[in-house]
């Protein structure tokens, strides 16, 4: 499962990342998205826009468009426990 | 702690006898509060100049503090010092090359653990660093308690706890810093898994003798940057044939850690920069978590609402202008009276000659600044500033780029584009915040047809105060409905593809009035300094043309545009011509041509609005194509100018049709 098709207001874990097809991939890293972090799709913007996505741990708040959290594969996170 | 209690000199009186003046850079991630700090600092004197090789602005002052007397330069933002863009690229090349004396690491106290990577990469550096653990406020608010001496000791550089939107600890922080920079010394770099640490230690045993010596930088620091991969540096030593035993080893090494952590090779270390600074955090930071949830989110869930937030986005937008239309209509008319009354004392209808007309000239070119253009500008501004420190702009950006991903743009190119409904210029410089040439391209292109606050007062005193107010939105609309069909366009002509939206969403903050009315005064001055004066000399040269007749020359040469196309008078040629200077010209030279401000007399409803929608969609003025030169280069600079003016002709003349003139 990535980012693009989660639920929102589901806890997730980070468990790999793809290049997304567009790049930009070093950039989630940078904003604090990585890979074992755990993280919550907040809301998703209308017309099949961007999801924001917040890293508890941090409290960090990125808007993501559908290519970019298509590149964050992720499993719910009482799974990984 | 009270700022500006030390006397700060200014960046002109350079002292000649002054021992060496150290050269502080700000260095932070984007959204911790950086350029406030500064500011807070430099106060209104910081001027802006342009990096050398490239066209990225930095703004640079002058202080002095407790006697001490440094230079400061604010860096643009960056995440990491691997970098993404231009302007981060900057960032780094300033560490690397020009060796700042000193750092001050801007972090944000809110989203410590994120925050602190950087400040990591930044020991790496070795360069004498002081931490300004920015944002205490909002940390405390969420709960964050941060052991500052314990932080102190793991970095092995000073930290000082501020809050720069009310000023506190910012001199402090400076004075630590300037001290830092006299003592030269470095703070202790993150220590990393063994695995890693050998691979470092592998790397710096091979390293060509004075390699790093001739990089000036530290040996561990080229280490790091080879097993990160960093592109610009790994292009520079390809360039030397003696360096290609070291770059594989490294390009081994980083297959080799790839191999062992089972991760990518270009996230192997930053993850485990990540995790160091989990750990720092955790060993500095206690959390207590919160139960309730935040305002923040209450505010988001109506302003970043699918629905609400967008009828709130354009109830918004429709304030904005209401508010500067119904603010600058009223000062506007305050302001004009006496104007118009010293002018007919003074210059009485009569009186002809070309004294009288370098006078009417000169009045007219004062008048217009004062009486037409600082009304409708400076509320704009304001309103504008207030909406950009909040920061509303970027969950606009976040609610808007579904949409604007089908007219082929990216959602961040909303930013640039609302900037330039106050004014192009800083619009065309915002596009930088797009990682993409290509969006970059679209969105400088897209800029010009946005009616900026010198339109606005155009669209405003000619459409909105004789045709009334919803003729006016009614042009508002169709600008907003040609630029999406221009950005249509153009995202099918420019080619590159686009990297997907990915945006830090920062928190509400209320930001200080200091630094709002700092903002709107650094714009203001702008056009007090730059623009009024062109304006003034252009309306006297007009006088002086009138005088000669050349004006007729002019109108004469652009009759079959004028005349023919548009249907408006002869006289308004001259005033499309000029135009180009400045846009505020228009208004004011559209006056002194037709003789009269009470336009509606002279003009019928169709010219009104066919020379309005012409002057909207035409050539900005020249400091905006300017602006567009710089940043996508004279080429992009043309097709923008060829679109803009077979856009204004071709929407006047379909206006012209519609209405039947």
């Amino acid at each position: 499962m990535t980012l693009a098709d989660a639920t929102v207001g589901k806890l997730l874990k980070v468990i790999g990342r793809n290049a997304p097809r567009h790049g930009g991939g070093e950039t989630i890293a940078g904003l604090g998205i990585h890979v074992g972090e755990e993280v919550i799709v907040v809301r998703a913007a209308p017309f099949s826009g961007p999801i924001l996505v917040e890293v508890p741990s941090s409290g960090v708040r990125v808007a993501m468009g559908r290519g970019m959290a298509e590149a964050v594969v992720v499993e719910p996170a009482d799974a990984a426990a | 702690m009270r700022r500006h209690e030390a006397p700060a000199s200014g960046p002109g009186d350079s002292q000649p006898g002054a021992p060496h003046e150290p050269l502080i850079a700000f260095v932070g991630q984007p959204n911790c509060g950086k350029s406030t700090l500064f500011n807070a600092l430099a106060g209104f004197k910081a001027n802006t100049g342009n990096f050398p090789g490239t066209s990225v602005a930095i703004t640079q002052s002058r202080v002095a503090f407790a006697g001490l007397h440094a230079r400061i330069v604010d860096l643009p933002g960056t995440y990491s010092l691997t970098p993404r863009d231009g302007a981060e690229e900057v960032t780094r090349r300033f560490l690397s090359e020009h060796r700042a004396d000193a750092v001050i690491a801007v972090v944000d106290a809110s989203v410590l653990s994120r925050s602190v990577e950087l400040t990591l990469e930044l020991l790496e550096t070795g360069l004498p660093m002081v931490v300004a653990l920015n944002m205490m406020d909002e940390a405390r608010r969420k709960g964050i308690e941060v052991d500052v001496a314990a932080l102190e000791a793991r970095l092995g550089v000073p930290v000082v706890p501020t809050v720069a939107t009310r000023g506190e600890g910012v001199v402090a922080v400076a004075i630590r810093a300037m001290t830092a920079a006299k003592a030269r010394r470095p703070g202790i770099s993150p220590v990393y898994d063994r695995d890693i640490e050998e691979s470092l230690a592998g790397l710096q045993a091979a390293a060509p003798r004075g390699l790093a010596d001739a990089l000036r930088v530290p040996q561990r620091f080229l280490a790091v940057r080879l097993l990160e991969a960093d592109p610009f540096l790994l292009k520079h030593l390809e360039r030397d044939t003696a360096n290609r035993d070291f770059l594989d080893l490294a390009a081994a090494q980083r297959q080799h850690l790839a191999e062992l952590h089972g991760w990518p090779e270009e996230s192997v270390f930053g993850s485990h920069r990540h995790a160091a600074a989990v750990d720092l955090f955790e060993s500095v930071a206690t959390v207590r978590s919160r139960t309730r949830r935040s305002k923040r989110e209450r505010l988001d869930d109506v302003l970043m609402h699918p629905f609400w937030g967008l009828v709130f986005a354009a109830l918004a937008l429709a304030a904005l202008f209401l508010v500067a239309f119904l603010v600058g209509d009223r000062v506007a008319s305050l302001v004009q009276r006496p104007f118009n009354a010293l002018g007919q004392a003074l210059l009485p209808a009569g009186v002809t000659g070309f004294w009288a007309d370098v006078g009417r000239g000169l009045l007219d070119g004062i008048a217009g600044g004062a009486g037409i253009v600082l009304p409708y500008l400076v509320p704009l501004l304001l309103i504008m500033s207030v909406m950009e420190d909040v920061g509303y702009l970027p969950r606009a950006a976040f609610l808007v780029d579904g949409l604007l991903h089908r007219v082929g743009l990216h959602g961040k190119s909303i930013i640039p584009l609302i900037l330039g409904y106050g004014c192009n210029v800083p619009g065309i410089l915002g596009t930088r915040i797009l990682e993409s040439p290509r969006d970059r391209v679209i969105t400088a292109l897209l800029v010009p047809l946005t009616a900026c606050s010198a339109r606005t007062v155009i669209i405003l005193a000619l459409v909105a105060a004789t045709l009334g107010p919803l003729a006016a939105l009614g042009i508002y609309l169709l600008n907003i409905l040609v630029t999406a069909l221009a950005a249509r366009l153009l995202s099918a002509i420019v080619p590159g593809t686009a990297p997907g939206l990915l945006m830090d969403i920062p928190p509400y903050r209320i930001p200080p009035i200091k630094a709002v009315l700092r903002k709107v005064w650094f714009r203001v001055r702008e056009f007090l300094v730059a623009a009024w004066p062109v304006l003034i000399v252009a309306s006297i040269f007009l006088g002086v043309l009138t005088y000669l007749g050349v004006d007729r020359w002019v109108n004469e040469a652009l009759r079959p545009v004028t005349v023919g196309l548009l249907g408006l008078p002869e006289a308004v040629g001259v005033t499309l011509f000029f135009g180009i200077l400045r846009k505020e010209l228009s208004l004011v030279m559209l006056f002194q041509a037709l003789g009269t401000t009470d336009v509606a007399s002279v003009l019928t409803a169709t010219q009104l609005v066919t020379f309005t929608l012409f002057v909207t969609f035409y050539v900005p003025c020249v400091s905006t194509l300017a602006a567009q030169v710089r940043e996508v280069g004279w080429r992009w600079t043309l097709v923008g100018v060829g679109l803009n003016t077979s856009i204004a002709l071709g929407v006047a003349v379909i206006a012209r049709l519609a209405m039947g003139g």
